[in-house]
C-alpha cells in the first residue's frame, strides 16, 4: 500500500538508530526454534520419523516449495508481495508439458525464461504505473490462470518423455532427492549474487525506507523490477520440478502452493514490510510448513485443518515479524 | 457529477451500445433479465468490498467467507446430508457466520496491526479450511423449497435474486450515506489520523466495516447456493477478485475515501455486461478471467495518474 514519503523517511532512521531490538532477536531465532520443536515433537509421535527414508522424503516434498517461496522472498524484502507465484507456476507447468515433445531439453529454460519475464512485466506494471504489488500480482494471477486454462483446453496436459527434466525428480547418491539439492542450489546462488554485490543492500534498503533509497542514488525501480523477475524465474523452476514428479502439467497444478509459500516466507521470519528478512529463511520456512503438514497426517487430524492452519499461521507469522515503527497506519 | 466520475457509466453505455449492435441477441429483454440475475450475486459481495476499499483497506477473505457460509446453509436448510430443516433460521445463521469471519479479519487487523490484505488472506483460508470440514467428501444438496426459489422464482420478469440485489445495493448506499458508520468509513479511507486526532475512536469502526463486509459474503454465498442448488466449497472462488474489480473499475478508489456503493454497482454491470457480451460474441469463458485481471491493471493505473506527482511510496 502506499506511505507518504515523509512518514517513511522518519521511520528509516529511526530503524537504523535502534538496531536489533530484543523481540528482532527472537524473530530471527523463531524459525529454526519451530523447525526443531517440530523435529522433536514428530519423532517422539512416532519413533519412524527420523529414518532416513521419511526424512528425505519430507525434503523431497519441500523442495518445490522452497524454490517457489525463494523468489517471492526478494519481492517481500522490497516491500511488496507476489500473489501471482502459484498461479505463473501452474502455468509454467501447461508450457512446459506442450513444449517438452517439440523443444526437448530446450523446453525447461524456455519456461524458465518465459516466467522470467511475466514475473519483470509485472514489477515493470507495478513500478512505472504505480500500482501496489499485491493488485498488479492479483491481476496477473488471474491472467495467468486465465491463459493456463485457455492453452491447456481446461484439461491436464500429460508428458510422455521426461528425460529432459528427470534431473528434477531422480536420487543423488541413491538417497538424497535430486529436487532438494536443486532447491539447495537455486537458493545458494541467489544469495551469494546478494551477498558479493551491492544488491544487499540496495534490496534491504528499498524495503526499509523506499523514499531514502531513492534520493541515495539507488536504482529502486531496477532492484523491484529485477526482484519480480526472479520471482518469476523461480515460480517456472518450481513447475519444473513440480511436472518431474508427476509426469504432467496441469492448469491448476500449483495453485494451492500460495498460501504454503506466503507461510514459508513469513515463518522465515521475512517481515511483510520489507528490509528484514532472507532467502535461506524462507527455506526454514518451507521445511516447518511441510514438516506441520506430515505432522497433521501422523497425529491423525483432517487434511481440512490444513488450511484453517496456514492462514492462523500467517496472521501470527506476520504479527510477529512486522516492524512496528513503520506501520503508523495499519490499513 | 464531474466528467471524471461519469467515466464509468459512460464505459458502461458505450459496451451496452457496442454490444446490442454486434448482437441482435443481446437486446432482447431476457437477456436484460439474464444480465441482472448474473450480476445478483456479484452485487452483494462487491456491497461488502466497497466498503472496506473506502477505507483504504483491501479484503481477499471472500472465497474463504462464502465457502463456510454456503456449506452452512445447505446443512442447515432441508438437504440431502442430514435431518436439519431450520429454513430462515439456517440463512440467517449462515449470513452471521460470515459476519462473524468478517469481524475476526477487522479484530485482526486493529489489534494486532496486520496489514488487511494478510488478514483477510489468513482468514479466507480458515473459512476455506471450514468449509472443508463440513463438506467432508459429500456434497448437501439443497432440498429447501424456499431457498432453491430464490434463484428460479421471478417477480415482475426479474429472478429474485436480482430484487436481493437491489435491495443490498438500496442497504449499502443507505449505510453509506446517512448513517454515522458510512461518513466514519469514508473519513478514514481520506484521513485516518486527523479523525483520531480529533477524538474518534477508529478502531470499532473498522471492525464494524469488516463485519459488515462479511454479513454481506455470507449473504452472497447464501445466493450461490441457491443458483447452485448445493452447498460447495468453491462456491466463492473468484469472487474476492471480481468484487474488488468491479468496485475499482466503477470508481471507488483503493486509496480510500473515495467512491461508493453505486459507483461499484455501476462496475458490476460493467463487468457483468462485458462477461455476457463477450460470451454471446464468442469468447471463451477461460479469457474472461484474464480480461478482468488486465481490466484491474489499467483501472488502478488510470485512478492513479493524476496522484502521480505526489511523492508517494507505492508498495
Amino acid at each position: 500500500m502506499s506511505t507518504p514519503a515523509s512518514t517513511a523517511k522518519r521511520s528509516g532512521s529511526a530503524a537504523v538508530a535502534a538496531g536489533p531490538t530484543a523481540a528482532e532477536r527472537l524473530t530471527s531465532l523463531m524459525p529454526v526454534l519451530a523447525l526443531a520443536v517440530l523435529v522433536v515433537a514428530l519423532a517422539a509421535a512416532d519413533p519412524d520419523f527420523l529414518r532416513r527414508s521419511s526424512l528425505m522424503a519430507v525434503v523431497d516434498a519441500a523442495a518445490p516449495l522452497a524454490v517457489l517461496a525463494a523468489g517471492a522472498t526478494l519481492v517481500v524484502l522490497c516491500g511488496g508481495i507476489d500473489l501471482s507465484i502459484a498461479a505463473l507456476a501452474s502455468l509454467s507447468s501447461v508450457l512446459l508439458a506442450l513444449w517438452l515433445p517439440g523443444l526437448d531439453a530446450l523446453a525447461w529454460p524456455a519456461v524458465v525464461a518465459v516466467a522470467a519475464v511475466a514475473g519483470a512485466l509485472q514489477g515493470a506494471a507495478h513500478v512505472f504505473l504505480r500500482i501496489p504489488s499485491f493488485i498488479v500480482t492479483l491481476g496477473g494471477m488471474s491472467v495467468f490462470s486465465s491463459i493456463a486454462l485457455v492453452v491447456s483446453g481446461a484439461a491436464t496436459v500429460p508428458v510422455v518423455d521426461d528425460t529432459s527434466i528427470r534431473w528434477g525428480f531422480s536420487r543423488v547418491l541413491g538417497t538424497v532427492p535430486s529436487a532438494a539439492v536443486v532447491a539447495v542450489v537455486v537458493v545458494a546462488v541467489l544469495a551469494l549474487i546478494v551477498k558479493v554485490t551491492p544488491l544487499d543492500s540496495s534490496i534491504k534498503a528499498t524495503g526499509y525506507s523506499e523514499a531514502a533509497a531513492r534520493l541515495a542514488g539507488i536504482p529502486v525501480d531496477l532492484v523491484k523490477i529485477g526482484a519480480f523477475c526472479v520471482s518469476g524465474a523461480c515460480a517456472g523452476l518450481a513447475a519444473v520440478l513440480l511436472v518431474a514428479r508427476t509426469f504432467s502439467g496441469g492448469p491448476t497444478l500449483a495453485d494451492s502452493l500460495l498460501l504454503p509459500a506466503v507461510a514459508a516466507i513469513v515463518i522465515g521470519g521475512t517481515a511483510i514490510t520489507g528490509g528484514h528478512g532472507g532467502v535461506w529463511r524462507t527455506v526454514v520456512g518451507a521445511l516447518v510448513v511441510t514438516l506441520l503438514r506430515v505432522g497433521l497426517s501422523i497425529v491423525g487430524v483432517s487434511a481440512a485443518y490444513e488450511s484453517i492452519l496456514y492462514g492462523a499461521i500467517i496472521v501470527v507469522a506476520v504479527a510477529l515479524t512486522l516492524d512496528r515503527s513503520k506501520v503508523l497506519v495499519v490499513k | 457529477m464531474s466528467i471524471g466520475a461519469a467515466g464509468p457509466l459512460i464505459a458502461l453505455a458505450v459496451v451496452v451500445v457496442v454490444f446490442a449492435a454486434l448482437n441482435p441477441q443481446f437486446r432482447t429483454l431476457g437477456n436484460v433479465a439474464n444480465i441482472l440475475d448474473a450480476a445478483a450475486v456479484l452485487a452483494v459481495v462487491t456491497c461488502g468490498t466497497t466498503f472496506v476499499l473506502l477505507l483504504g483497506s483491501i479484503d481477499l477473505s471472500a472465497a474463504g467467507v462464502m465457502a463456510a457460509s454456503s456449506l452452512t446453509v445447505a446443512l442447515l436448510v432441508e438437504n440431502t446430508r442430514n435431518d436439519a430443516d431450520y429454513g430462515v433460521l439456517g440463512i440467517l445463521v449462515a449470513v452471521l457466520l460470515g459476519a462473524a469471519l468478517g469481524g475476526l479479519s477487522g479484530l485482526l487487523l486493529v489489534l494486532l496491526k496486520v496489514p488487511s490484505f494478510m488478514t483477510t488472506l489468513g482468514v479466507s483460508a480458515v473459512g476455506l479450511g471450514i468449509a472443508t470440514l463440513l463438506f467432508a467428501g459429500v456434497q448437501p444438496g439443497v432440498v429447501d423449497a424456499g431457498l432453491r426459489g430464490w434463484a428460479t422464482g421471478r417477480f415482475l420478469g426479474f429472478t429474485h435474486l436480482t430484487w436481493i440485489a437491489a435491495a443490498c445495493v438500496l442497504v449499502g448506499w443507505v449505510v453509506q450515506r446517512h448513517t454515522r458508520l458510512g461518513r466514519y468509513a469514508m473519513a478514514i479511507g481520506g484521513a485516518e489520523e486527523v479523525l483520531a486526532l480529533s477524538g474518534v475512536r477508529v478502531a470499532p469502526y473498522k471492525v464494524a466495516v469488516f463485519t459488515m463486509a462479511g454479513a454481506f459474503y455470507g449473504l452472497g454465498a447464501v445466493m450461490v447456493t441457491s443458483q447452485l442448488g448445493s452447498g460447495v466449497v468453491q462456491a466463492g472462488a473468484d469472487y474476492s477478485f471480481s468484487a474488488i474489480t468491479a468496485a475499482v473499475v466503477g470508481g471507488t478508489l483503493l486509496v480510500g475515501g473515495r467512491g461508493g456503493v453505486l459507483h461499484s454497482t455501476v462496475g458490476v454491470l460493467l463487468l457483468t455486461v462485458l462477461a455476457n457480451g463477450l460470451v454471446l460474441v464468442g469468447v471463451s469463458p477461460y479469457v474472461q478471467g484474464g480480461v478482468q485481471g488486465l481490466i484491474v491493471v489499467v483501472a488502478v493505473a488510470a485512478a492513479a495518474a493524476p496522484l502521480r506527482h505526489r511523492n508517494q511510496v507505492v508498495k
